[in-house]
Parts: structure tokens; sequence; C-alpha cells
């Protein structure tokens, strides 16, 4: 604290010690003070009451009943909406390819993003800020858009991705109809989408390593690769972490793209949870089923991002 | 000793070479799928059928974004997207420049607990909310309203972060000056904290307006009617209805595509530097 607001500080003191009178207390001023500085939170606070806290109790809720949204009476079930969901087949082939998803997408995301980090961060050239603003685009294009370019570009009959295997003397392949090929289709979508991101970040991450390092790595003779093995790598694990988080996050909630793409299909091949959830909820009623659904997906996000963030305390490198 | 150091820099130029052009391949590819979208835009139905496809249109056939026009009511699409948007900003920036301002500035009773509550929110994802709230919304007969599209955005528990984040690294001297000349707090908010933190605010208002551009989950479920619809949900409106031979109407779909995408691209390049500072240093400041 400096002079300036100390002595501002001396002056609000001794005059709130002035002020005092037997109807206006200290107490009495310091509650309205108080009060005021409440006030300005109040409008937040009711927006995530009204739109988050409530309705994540009444999630709960909703879970644990049969309700089906047509009807206004909500039954009791207790937990049979879980025990029949563990028991339904789906539940676990929904579950197989939400993570197959996810999976597939943070490690193609992150390792791609990482390259494209390597390949752009040195040179800082008109040329090379062009180029890293073109990659980056793909994250603003909305998913709708994006997952109808490729819908086109995947089209069994005159898409331009069976052109080029007609072209290297393949027979054409149905990318969205043919079970195997539909979900790495989705998952090429949201690579395409998100590799730039990840390009960003990375690149700042690199940036905020200290020279210094490098150049002592170079005085002990230290080659390209494990500068940055030992050096680049540790040292971006913060942003590789929360990367990986955000990733995760974000893939475990794919919807758009299947709803675009495939609706769920071929055969359950991407009927990944949320779009499940979506489904369940608006086009079969099962309003109680769906919430119960909507709980695991949430328990699961949950457990990942607690896990995630103790092992980031343990394991991450952060400066200084 | 000479011979070597020049032999060192051709090396040099060399890799510099093939870095920029591994570099332009990448870029190339990443752009491709943006660039078959424009194009297909003004491809007629016939040459998007071509058993060869053409890299460049045999003529640009500008009717496909009149079409787009007729096939579904866009002009009324954009518009709502254009309010919704706009609405989203306003309310959600309002809302957290307050909280910001209490939970940076101020001093009240559970004021950690309360903004633990905030970044609690961080993690619930919107699946869990949507069933009460398509609920609550027909029950106050919202739905299908520019209010169910603009309200339950109201608090964004990462806009309050990023912003009481910002106010705390703005010294108080110039709010306690402001104080003793008798300034009200919204005067201070809006007069003086809002101008120093303006990049952030303005970041954010712009990612805001972008990600309310390009929602889908929350409009496909909050509205039912082409009256309310917004881009994202009317142009897959438009494919659906074009089920089965789907290649008849793609170059429509692609112009209505084309014409989503151009706001976006405006705020984008505009803003671009903004941007891309503003989220390498919010992620762990």
């Amino acid at each position: 604290m400096n002079s300036n607001s100390q002595s501002a500080q001396l002056i609000r003191e001794t005059t709130a010690k002035a002020d005092v009178s037997p109807h206006t207390s200290k107490k009495y001023l310091q509650w309205i003070e108080k009060a005021k500085d409440f006030v300005f939170a109040v409008p937040a606070l009711i927006f995530l009451g009204v739109f988050l806290y409530y309705p994540l109790m009444n999630s709960v809720y909703i879970s644990f009943t049969n309700w089906n949204m047509t009807k206004p009476v909500k039954k009791f079930v207790g937990t049979d909406n879980y025990v029949k969901l563990f028991k339904n087949e789906d539940l676990y082939q929904s579950l197989k390819v939400t993570l197959h998803y996810t999976l597939l997408d943070v490690v193609l995301t992150l390792t791609i993003g990482l390259m494209l980090a390597l390949l752009f961060n040195v040179f800082r050239s008109k040329m090379y800020a062009v180029m890293r603003g073109i990659i980056f685009m793909p994250h603003y294009i909305s998913m709708v858009i994006a997952a109808m370019v490729f819908t086109w570009i995947y089209n069994g009959q005159y898409g331009l991705l069976n052109r080029v295997t007609d072209l290297m003397g393949f027979e054409p392949i149905q990318w969205l109809t043919n079970p195997s090929t539909a979900l790495p289709a989705l998952v090429a979508v949201s690579v395409w989408k998100g590799v730039g991101f990840a390009m960003m970040l990375f690149i700042s991450g690199m940036r905020g390593i200290p020279n210094e390092y490098y150049e002592a790595a170079a005085i002990d003779g230290a080659s390209g690769l494990s500068r940055f093995r030992y050096i680049t790598l540790p040292l971006l694990s913060p942003m590789t972490l929360f990367l990986v988080i955000t990733t995760f996050i974000s893939s475990m909630q794919v919807f758009q793209s299947i709803d675009i793409m495939t609706n769920g299909g071929p055969l359950q091949a991407t009927n990944a949870i949320v779009y499940w959830i979506y489904t369940m909820a608006f086009t079969e009623f099962k309003t109680g089923r769906a919430s119960a659904l909507v709980m695991i997906l949430f328990v699961i996000i949950l457990v990942l991002t607690i896990t995630q963030w103790l092992v980031s305390r343990k394991q991450v490198h952060y400066e200084g | 000793m000479r011979d070597s150091r020049m032999a060192g820099e051709k090396q040099h130029r060399l890799r510099f070479t093939l870095r920029t052009m591994l570099g332009v391949a990448v870029t190339v590819l990443i752009f491709f799928p943006i660039y078959w979208l424009l194009i297909s835009s003004f491809k007629t139905q016939a040459e998007m059928r071509l058993a060869v496809p053409t890299l460049w249109p045999k003529s640009f056939h500008w009717s496909n974004y009149a079409e787009a026009f007729r096939v579904i009511p866009y002009a009324r699409f954009f518009m709502n997207t254009l309010v919704m948007s706009v609405g989203i900003v306003i309310l959600q920036l309002n809302v957290a420049l307050m909280a910001a301002f209490a939970f940076a500035k101020g001093r009240f009773w559970g004021k950690e607990v309360l903004f633990f509550l905030v970044l609690a929110a961080l993690i619930v994802p919107d699946q869990v909310t949507f069933v009460p709230v398509y609920v609550m919304m027909s029950k106050v007969h919202w739905l299908d309203t520019f209010w169910a599209l603009i309200v339950p955005s109201g608090a964004s528990a990462y806009g309050i972060f990023l912003l009481r984040q910002a106010f705390k690294s703005l010294n108080n001297d110039v709010l306690e000056a402001a104080r003793v000349d008798g300034a009200g707090r919204f005067t201070i908010l809006y007069r003086i904290l809002l101008p120093m933190a303006k990049p952030t605010v303005v970041t954010l208002g712009v990612l805001t307006f972008i990600s309310s551009w390009n929602s889908y989950f929350w409009p496909l479920i909050m509205t039912n009617t082409n009256n309310m619809r917004v881009l994202s949900v009317g142009i897959a409106m438009l494919r659906d209805s074009i089920a089965g031979d789907e290649a008849m109407y793609f170059h429509i779909i692609m112009a209505a595509s084309v014409m989503a995408i151009i706001p976006i691209v405006l705020v984008f390049t505009i803003m671009q530097k903004h941007i891309v500072s503003a989220m390498a240093n919010s992620t762990f400041k």
C-alpha cells in the first residue's frame, strides 16, 4: 500500500469516527456499505440460481421420477431409472462411443496442435502470422456449418473424398453410413476445428519459456530433440493439462456434429451420450430416464475434472 | 572457418525453405474445407455432381444466394440470430461487470463462498440444466421468444472470472480518489473501471458474440417455429427438409452457410489479435 491510499484510509477512518452519532453508529454504516457492495453481485447470483443451481437440483429430482414431459404428474420411482439404464446394453454402447470419440479427439487435437506449434512458432514474419490466422479460423466457424461442409465432402456419391479415393484406385466408401468409418469421420471434423486453438495456446506457452534455458542447454550441447524433451515439453505441461481438460470435457459433450451428420447411426456407431440424452428427452419423451443419464454424464465429467486437477497439482511444472 | 559459416547459413536457409513449404502445405490443407464451402456455393447443381470435381466454378452462380432466401426464411433467421447474439452480449457483459466489481473490489458477507459458487458453475454442462429450463420457459410462456433465447444465458461464470481478474489487477487508489470525490458505485464501475479494463471487456464481448452466433443446442430446444429460429438451426433444418437425395440442394446449403459465416469472419478478422492474446492470458493468470 502506498502513502496515497494510506492517507485516504486515514481520512476515511477519522471522518467515520467523527460521524458517530447516537442514530448512525459506525457498525450500521458499515453494514450499509456491505449491502451496497453485495447488491452488485445479486444479478449474477439470481441468474446462476434460477438457470443453473435450481435446474441442477431439479434434474437430480427428475432423474428419480418416471416423468415423461407430456404428463403433468411426476411419480417418484427411486433409483429405477438408474437401474434400468445400467441394465441397458445401449448405455455401454453409448459410453464406449463417447469414450472412443473423446480419446481420439484429445490425442489427435493435442498432438497435431503441438506439432503445428513447433512448426509455426519460430518465425515472427507476417507470412507466418497470416498462416497461423488461417489455421485458427475453423475454431470460429460454427460446428453446424463445419458439419455441413464435411457432410458434403464425405458424401458417398458425389463427395470430394471419394473422388480422391477413386483416383487412388479404391472403392467408394460410405463414410458416414459405414459403422467403422462414421466415428473417425466425426472426430476428423472436431480435430480440424480444434488444432488451431491448441496450436495458439501451445505457441503462447512456448513464448513464455525464458530463452536462457535453451541457451544453457545449447552450451551443454543438448540436441534439438532433447531440448524439446527436457525443456519445452515439461514447461508446456500447464498448457497441455488445460487443453486436455477442456478438450476432454467438450468432446464428452459432442452433439452438433452427430445431430447433423449421422443422427447417432449407423447401427448406433455414433450414438454418444449427449445425443442419446437429447433423443431420449425430446423424441421419446422419457424425461426421467434422460435426466438419470444426464447425471451419469455429469458424474463422469466431475470425476475426470477432479482427477485431472489432483494429478496436475503433483505432476505439472509451474514456473517460479 | 568462413566456409563452415557459409555452409551453416546455407543449411539454415534450406531449413527455413523446407519449413515454410511444410507450413504452406498444412495451411492449404486446413483452409481447404473453407475453400470448398466457398466455391461450392457458386456452383450449379449439375456442376456439384460432376464425376471430376472442379476446383474453380465454371461460372459464378450467384442465384444460389437468392435461392437460400426463398427456400427458408433466411432474412428472418439472420435477424433472429443477430438480436439473440447482441442481446446475450449486452446482458451477459452487464451482469458480469457488476458481479466482477463486487467480487474484486467489494466487501460483503460470504464473498469467498459465493465466488466459489460462481466458479463451480464452470463444470456444470448445459445438458444438466436443459430439461428443467425448458419446462420453466414453457411455464412462463417464453418458449419461442427472444426471452428464452437470451435470458438463460444471462450469467457466464467464465466472464465473471475473467473480468474479476482484470479488475483485481487495477489499482485501488483511483477508486479511493473517486469515492472521496463522491462518486457512486455505478459511476466508479462504468466510468472508471470499465474504461480501464476495456481490452478484457471488448474481448469478452467478441467471444460471447461469436459463441452466441454459433450456438445450436440451446436455440434448437428453445424454439420451434420458423418465426424464431436462428441461422444454425435453420441451416440444419434446410438439410433435413431435403433428406433423401442430399446432393440436390447442397449448393444452396453452402450459400446459406457462407452468408452465416460472414459476420463471424468480419468480427474475427478485426479482433484476432485481441482474441488470441486474451485467450492465452486467461488460461492461467
